[in-house]
């Protein structure tokens, strides 16, 4: 049982009946379990697909797929599709020809309406074709919450995320460089106060630091002005503050790789009259691409997925993508339909990417694990 | 917070540090390396430094929210308030319980997935595959980790509760609303959501053991468990060790998650110290107490990760 963690990979390439019993057990234990925790792992991401498909009146039973779309009966009263369903009305009368300045009542069914306004029934079943199944994504995309689209909001994520890494990749290679080699004491204490922030939990400043901001911003005369562009720009300028101030983890991954730079390095580029910029710049940091890739993979998900700090720091009507989502379990607190859609759209373009780039997850992950 | 203003002192003054004469070449030199820290430095003082110390005096007042106009100095009560106030102790005493029980069974869930999936990856090799798909729940946000919670375990809708009753493992559907509910399924979402974190902590410690200790071992004639607790353990603190501070630091942390969960509204279960100290400050206008029992909670907590973090460098050393 014992020889086979060192020979692991030998192992992957001798036929089956050369093994010995004990290791075949271990292999189709271990296959087991990786077959049994990816199906867990992977179904409830399909489910979430699936759901942001099924309405919530038809979610008390399993669909494992996207269940046929029920037609919308004539006897749905317009109030009820509109409240439970955000029916559109002004779509509706649009669509039907019906006056725009036209009231409909709340409690009349849609074959009253038909009736009314003599339009064939046949009309009103082409125009909710399709109504229940896809009322999810229809809504979160084309519904404006609060000032803000689901749009504008990812737009905002990208922005932020975006920034965040740039900025904090640069910072943290100076502060890196600056510290490289851990020789001096204030070296070792600027060192000390990063790795203090690994254990300050964000709940224990967040109060305060939400102040701090206030102070100051309120000293900028058009941040008070609700839905100005200063105090919207300011507000995501404070969120990217916060994530480029550098961590336990960004300090640590960069202090250690540019640590193991020769110093020759650095005294031959001096010697051929390189500024210390310079040297950062076109030296350095071609050295570096192992640790900024270990660093960007740790930290995109979390820029990407953050949620508190923005659900804090931003006005609805400038929310990024969480805060949004979040919006819309408050706003449809009753069509689970649209926040499952919410959650499964929000969830798409980092897993794309992870997909497309996991082999430098996987090692920048694993390179970020052993530094830490 | 004590720690706030020694660790701002200790941000030296470099024209007074040198103990013996520095050369003009060296003092030229630590300028040069202060031109480099200097911008991160600054941001990260004002923004993680600076707010513990201005928490400081309003941790003496009765400030009711961001921008309370008539602000009164109340001395030491709101730090009292945890034993003498009985709304203080309603809100904070079951809001505690529920955290400590929420840490206790996710600190299990490190070791579940994280080291039982290294183990499992260290022993048949590293696939990069199933890597993928274990670091995968990582790419999600906690909320969509709270709402697939609630899509898989809701009482009547969720899908995760027809699947484990068409299979027969459970015969009544969980409620994610319900007090069991929260406590058993939320650490292991969490648990899930970290696995491939907590796995890559782990299965770094493993690798780096030296492969001559687990092959005299195997000579000597160990099992398997011998070998788990003799050779692999004794020589992986520091991954313990760094497990166990992410996740005491992570899980007091957690917030997202009950948010989608329902916490400030439908599911009082889900009301755990952290959701307790967001709405005293940002909904209900209790701020400076809200900001005293944060500071009461998570006192004790970063003295604890500073002593963790100690003990792990010297055993890495």
């Amino acid at each position: 049982m014992a020889v086979e963690s060192a020979t692991a990979t030998q192992l992957q390439r001798k036929p089956l009946f050369s093994m010995s019993r004990r290791k075949l057990a271990l292999r189709i234990f271990a296959t087991s379990v990786m077959v049994v925790y990816t199906i867990v792992t992977i179904f409830p991401f399909y489910a979430l697909f699936v759901r942001s498909f099924v309405a919530t009146k038809d979610a008390s039973e399993l669909h494992l797929w996207i269940p046929e779309a029920r037609e919308v009966p004539m006897e749905a009263e317009v109030g009820n599709l509109s409240v439970f369903y955000q029916l559109d009305l002004r779509d509706l009368k649009r669509a039907l020809g019906i006056p725009e300045d036209e009231y409909l009542m709340a409690r009349m069914t849609l074959g009253e309406v038909a009736e009314q306004y003599n339009i064939p029934e046949q009309e009103i079943r082409d125009f909710f074709k399709g109504f229940y199944t896809y009322n999810g994504w229809m809504t979160l995309l084309r519904e404006e919450l609060q000032g803000t689209t689901f749009w504008a909001a990812l737009l905002r994520t990208v922005l932020i995320t975006g920034f965040s890494l740039v900025l904090l990749t640069v910072l943290s290679i100076f502060t890196g460089y600056g510290l490289a080699g851990l020789r001096r004491r204030d070296q070792m204490a600027v060192y000390n106060l990063y790795l203090l922030q690994m254990v300050i939990p964000v709940m224990l400043i967040i109060l305060p630091q939400y102040q701090l901001f206030q102070y100051i911003y309120r000293l900028v005369p058009d941040y008070a002005q609700q839905g100005s562009f200063v105090r919207g720009a300011l507000q995501l300028l404070a969120l990217i503050l916060i994530n480029i101030k550098g961590t336990a983890l960004t300090t640590m991954i960069f202090v250690a790789a540019i640590g193991t730079i020769p110093k020759d390095l650095e005294e031959s580029a001096m010697l051929d009259g390189a500024s210390r910029l310079q040297y950062v710049r076109y030296i350095l940091l071609p050295l570096l691409k192992v640790p900024i890739v270990s660093m960007i993979v740790i930290q995109l998900p979390l820029f990407y997925n953050q949620f508190l700090e923005p659900y804090v720091y931003l006005d609805p009507s400038n929310s990024t993508l969480l805060p949004f989502i979040q919006s819309t379990s408050g706003q449809f607190s009753t069509n689970f339909q649209v926040i499952y859609a919410g959650v499964f759209a929000s969830l798409v373009p980092l897993i794309i990417i992870y997909l497309l780039f996991r082999r430098f997850f996987v090692e920048g992950v694993m390179a970020g694990a052993i530094k830490g | 917070m004590g720690l706030a203003p020694s660790t701002t002192l200790e941000q030296p003054k470099p024209a007074k540090e040198p103990r013996h004469k520095m050369s003009k070449l060296e003092r030229r030199r630590m300028w040069g390396d202060w031109a480099f820290i200097a911008p991160q430095l600054l941001i990260f003082v004002f923004l993680t430094i600076v707010p513990l110390v201005i928490a400081v005096p309003i941790l003496f007042t009765d400030k009711s929210q961001f921008n309370d106009p008539s602000i009164n100095q109340v001395g030491w009560s709101n730090f009292t308030a945890l034993f003498t106030d009985p709304s203080v102790q309603a809100d904070y005493f079951p809001a505690f319980r529920r955290t400590i029980v929420f840490v206790a069974l996710n600190y299990t869930t490190v070791y579940i997935f994280g080291l039982g999936l290294a183990l499992l990856m260290y022993e048949v090799g590293f696939r990069g595959g199933f890597f993928t798909v274990v670091y995968l729940p990582l790419m999600i946000s906690g909320l969509a980790v709270g709402y697939i919670a609630v899509m898989m375990f809701a009482q009547e809708t969720g899908t995760g509760n027809f699947v484990l009753q068409e299979l027969g493992i459970v015969k009544e559907p969980l409620n994610i609303y319900s007090a069991a509910g929260t406590t058993i399924i939320l650490p292991l979402m969490v648990g899930w959501r970290y696995a491939g974190y907590n796995m890559a902590i782990f299965l770094s410690g493993l690798l780096s053991i030296p492969e001559e200790t687990i092959e005299s071992s195997v000579v000597d004639g160990a099992n398997y468990f011998q070998r788990l607790f003799r050779i692999y353990f004794p020589q992986m603190w520091p991954s313990f060790i760094l497990a166990t501070t992410m996740c005491l630091i992570g899980s007091f942390a957690v917030f997202d998650e009950l948010i989608a969960m329902g916490a400030t509204y439908v599911n009082p279960n889900a009301k755990f110290l952290s959701i307790l100290f967001f709405t005293y400050g940002f909904q209900i206008e209790r701020l400076a107490m809200g900001m005293t029992l944060a500071v009461e909670t998570f006192f004790p907590l970063v003295l604890l990760g500073v002593a963790l973090q100690r003990l792990q460098r010297r055993v890495q050393l």
